[in-house]
């Protein structure tokens, strides 16, 4: 049985479709990739996957149980790992309190019995601190334990991060664009990293991913999303010839576009407008995201 | 005329609990006067939230140290000097001081607090509104009635000498103080329009509210417009505070203590960036406010019903009636 | 720890509680120190909405106002034991206090505050002022419990009451709700990403903050002895509201000890004042001074209140960690750990001040 199957969902902003009939499965132990020009809708669709967004069609069903509506704190207990394009931390805890913050959901203690203290709660917090540290040594960063979140590298947060979707100890690992501020050399090391987290915690993960050979090296199975549809799917070296994927980045080989894109900041933009916090200054420009990754891409036939 | 009619249209509205004690006309004119104080202090707060995110809790206490310096100009003692100046005279020193203490917030707290988040900038604003405050009571314990601007023994600035004097107005007495208020709020509302849309000054305001940075950098300087919208704002509520204070007795915080929640409720009402919003708030608080008292018949029911208006609308629709954004 | 090192903990320790208990053998000044307690309570109620959650409540004399209301009236009115009639007051705040944050999921910031800021009033005016809750206007006389009728035994129910909130302010932090309040005050989507309910945790929030409330409601109730819709109108009421935000701000925004020597420090300053400015040559000397010489006119209490302006607006010019901050050396050592002066400065208040407080 797969983990996670997500059938003809649609959302609409608006008069922008942002995500029209997106079909996709996620099979156990699988890595799958989600590509696509910048405004695709790929940060949309985890929205919805996740529970921040309520789909208008379609439905998402983990694990044979459908929780198209549930919402997102309760997908996390379910066992939903995410992590956010520009690093979803607490900036003013500490590394250890994020680590430790991560696993709510699985402290044995409800928020009375910590109210009151005592022996059980004591020990429950000693063991969430073992496994914080543990999830430390494991990617290498117990030196920046105490250290508070805010001042911390991008390239170290968003390390940090993935440590704290890992210590809500999920079933299924949602990436969002894990090596953004990454070097070719520390996204080698990531994708080396993904592919041992999965072999360790028997992972199932959904990335989202613009560095090609990142998602060439540990992607199973890829899927090209474009304006908000399902442009193409297949294994990774298929998709990286197939005519309508090289045809959405707009000439040139696909590999290539694809590198060129980065995600910007219109995706967040949507995101703050569906919170119910109107960007005021920054209405996000409907369909120039695609176009502008598009014209640059032509402009630089490298 | 019209009021009649009014009353007549409400009633059949209304058919059960208050038909016929439903009290329309002496409230709409009482609501009326009272909103415009609210409109005056809630254009200020409008002003100090569109030019800079903050909301002043001192607003409406520049209009008590303007009473009070009024009272003290008409009659004041220092060092065995004794003067009486004229009604006029003792009416601008007041406005003036009052804008004066704007000003120094300003300068000595809002500047150093420019970058902190702005809850810290509100709550600066309470400091500043809790120091007036002490500072009044110390130098004025007792307090004092501030006559109205026709009292005959102040040397009345028209011929209207007799401070009971009322006009009639469809069956029901409007005094001279209610119509100077409704006068100077008229003027002062098309003022301020004007200056927003005519004005070098005013149309640096607005750039500097939207786009604070690019208006840096066309040359815009971000400091003088701020010192400016105090000032403007320390005005707005010296004159809505002497208004309001018509025969009334001058104590500490006396202007807070009956505008400044009408003034708040006026500006969120009209959607807190909206400058017509919070005339047309204003005016909206104040109406409620003396329906409710007149025709809602258990303790506090102005406040309360302030209350639930307010968060009905905010609830509703959280932008206001005017507004542009959350 | 070495051996000296905790004898000289177990002494400070020891020398805290003797200062506490001194106050026993007075009688007014044990009154104005059983307020202190009460409104070191009000702060760490306070505390809980402005420091862990965001919000800045301005109608938090309303609760304290309600439990004291609820207190008397059970206690008086209706006859039953004094501390069914806490447990009463303590639950209606928090009911209360619910309703408020249910608004709270939906209204955030400045309006949020606007909406305390007339609850405050509103609630004064029509709830407490209602003839048949206030004895028709003359006032709840009631009787504190046996055993604690003297002011200095009350204040010790005070100090003993203050413990308990603040060992459970404590516990708040150090456990998963602390974190979560943290997590949804600085970006709630994180919050939810990390399997925390935004919802119940915010309401939870509130809960506490009124059900702490309350209680300070109820002490206050026995410790004046008499209800009286009085001290919770305007302009009483909404001073008393600045006031609790002026000791949030003073002691440090989610310090608990520096909110607490705060509340205690307003509580029994107007006495000192009192006290102090009653001396025959202080007299003299003050008579003399522009602005003093008004301490003798009429309000006596707004020297306080100008003290603590002056030292809220010097916090936030000068001194953002506030009274928690200045004091975080020795509360560190007491709690154990070496007694620095400077330690890595980036744990202390003033970046909770800076992480995302909105308004």
């Amino acid at each position: 049985m797969s983990v996670l199957e997500v059938t003809d969902l649609s959302i609409r902003f608006g008069g922008l479709q942002a995500l029209a009939g997106l079909t996709l499965t996620v099979n156990e132990f699988e890595i799958v990739g989600l590509i696509g020009p910048n405004g695709a809708g790929k940060t949309t669709a985890f929205n919805c996957i996740t529970g921040f967004y309520t789909a208008d069609t379609g439905s998402v069903v983990y694990r044979g149980r459908d929780v198209t509506r549930t919402p997102p704190h309760k997908k996390a207990a379910m066992g939903f790992g995410r992590t956010f394009q520009n690093v979803g931390m607490v900036k003013s805890s500490t590394v250890l309190d994020n680590l430790k913050t991560a696993q709510h959901a699985r402290v044995r203690y409800d928020a009375g019995a910590g109210l009151l203290g005592g022996s059980r709660v004591t020990a429950e917090e000693r063991a969430l601190e073992q496994k914080s540290d543990a999830i430390l040594e494991l990617l290498g960063l117990t030196e920046v334990r105490d250290l508070r979140v805010g001042g911390l590298s991008y390239g170290t947060l968003k390390l940090l991060e993935l440590g704290c979707a890992l210590a809500t100890e999920p079933d299924i690992l949602l990436l969002d664009e894990p090596s953004s501020g990454m070097g070719p050399e520390e996204s080698h090391q990531l994708g080396e990293r993904l592919l041992d987290l999965r072999k360790a915690f028997g992972l199932t993960m959904l990335l989202i991913e613009h560095h090609v050979p990142l998602v060439l090296s540990v992607c199973d199975h890829v899927y090209v999303l474009n304006f908000g549809q399902l442009l193409a799917e297949g294994e990774p070296t298929v998709i990286q010839t197939h005519p309508e994927v090289v045809a959405a980045y707009l000439g040139g080989e696909a590999p290539e576009a694809l590198a060129q894109t980065h995600e910007t900041a219109e995706d967040e933009a949507l995101d703050d407008q569906l919170a119910h916090k109107p960007a005021v200054k920054k209405a996000p420009a409907k369909k120039a995201p695609a176009k502008k990754t598009a014209s640059r891409a032509k402009k630089d036939p490298s | 005329m019209s009021v009649a009619l009014l009353g007549h249209a409400a009633t059949t509205a209304v058919p059960l609990a208050f038909d016929t004690q439903l009290k329309i006309g002496q409230p709409l004119i009482l609501g009326i006067v009272q909103g415009a104080i609210y409109g005056l202090i809630g254009l200020g707060l409008v002003l100090l939230y569109k030019s800079n995110r903050i909301f002043n809790f001192a607003q409406a206490e520049f209009g008590t140290i303007a009473g009070l310096c009024t009272l003290l100009a008409l009659n004041g003692r220092l060092f065995g000097i004794s003067w009486h100046m004229p009604y006029a005279v003792a009416a601008v020193v007041g406005v003036l001081i009052g804008t004066l203490t704007a000003v120094a917030t300003e300068r000595l707290v809002i500047r150093p607090l420019f970058n902190r988040p702005k809850v810290i900038l509100v709550v600066g604003t309470v400091g500043v509104l809790l120091t007036l405050i002490a500072i009044e009571s110390l130098a004025f314990p007792q307090g004092d009635t501030l006559p109205a601007f026709n009292d005959p023994k102040q040397g009345a600035v028209t011929d209207l000498k007799d401070p009971s004097f009322r006009v009639g107005f469809a069956g029901y007495n409007v005094s001279w103080a209610q119509v100077l208020t409704l006068i100077v709020l008229v003027a002062l509302a098309l003022g301020a329009v004007a200056f927003f849309r005519y004005s070098r000054q005013g149309t640096a305001i607005l750039a500097v509210s939207q786009e604070p940075t690019a208006a840096q950098a066309v040359g815009i300087s971000v400091s003088r417009v701020s010192l400016l919208t105090w000032t403007l704002a320390g005005f707005l509520g010296s004159v809505a505070g002497l208004l309001a204070l018509q025969s009334t007795l001058v104590g500490p915080g006396i202007v807070t203590g009956t505008a400044l929640v009408g003034g708040i409720t006026a500006a969120v009402l009209g959607g807190i960036t909206s400058l017509p919003g919070a005339f047309l708030g204003g005016m909206l608080v104040g109406l409620i406010q003396t329906f409710a008292a007149a025709n809602v018949d258990f303790r506090g029911s102005q406040s309360v019903v302030v209350g639930l208006v307010l968060l009905l609308v905010l609830l509703v629709k959280p932008t206001g009636l005017l507004g542009s954004e959350a | 720890m070495t051996r000296a090192g905790i004898t000289a903990r177990g002494g400070a320790y020891l020398v805290l509680g003797i200062v506490l208990f001194l106050p026993w053998f007075t009688t007014d000044f044990a009154k104005f120190c059983s307020l202190g307690a009460i409104y070191a309570m009000m702060g760490l109620s306070l505390n809980i909405v402005v420091g862990y959650t965001g919000q800045l409540s301005l109608g938090h004399q309303g609760f304290l106002g309600l439990g004291a209301l609820v207190t008397a009236n059970v206690v008086a009115q209706a006859d039953l034991p004094s501390y069914v009639g806490i447990a009463l007051g303590v639950l209606a705040s928090a009911a209360v206090a619910i309703v408020l944050g249910l608004v709270a999921l939906r209204i955030t910031g400045l309006y949020l505050s606007l909406i305390t800021l007339v609850f405050g009033s509103a609630i004064a005016t029509s709830l407490f002022a209602l003839p048949s809750l206030t004895n028709n206007n003359s006032g709840v006389q009631l009787v504190r419990p046996p055993y604690f009728s003297g002011n200095g035994d009350w204040y010790l129910v005070c100090v003993v009451v203050l413990l308990a909130v603040y060992y459970l302010d404590y516990r708040l932090t150090a456990s998963k709700t602390g974190r979560a309040l943290l997590a949804i005050k600085e970006n709630e989507r994180v919050a939810e990403a990390f399997g925390i309910g935004v919802t119940s945790y915010k309401l939870l929030a509130f809960a506490l903050s009124g059900a702490i409330a309350g209680l300070a409601g109820g002490l206050y109730a026995f410790r004046s002895e008499i209800y009286s819709d009085k001290d919770f109108q305007d302009p009483q009421g909404f001073a008393l509201a600045l006031l609790f935000v002026v000791l949030c701000v003073v002691g440090g925004l989610g310090n608990r000890l520096g909110v607490v020597v705060a509340g205690v420090f307003f509580g029994i300053l107007n006495d000192l004042l009192d006290r102090l400015f009653g001396i025959g040559w202080v007299k003299d000397v003050v008579e003399n001074i522009p602005l003093l010489k008004g301490y003798y006119g009429a309000n006596k209490g707004s020297l306080a209140s100008l003290i603590g302006s002056l030292l809220l607006l010097q916090t936030l010019l000068f001194n953002p960690g506030g009274i928690g901050g200045q004091l975080r050396p020795l509360s560190r050592w007491m709690t154990g750990n070496r007694f620095e002066l400077h330690e890595a400065a980036e744990s202390g208040p003033a970046a909770v001040e800076g992480s995302s407080v909105r308004a």
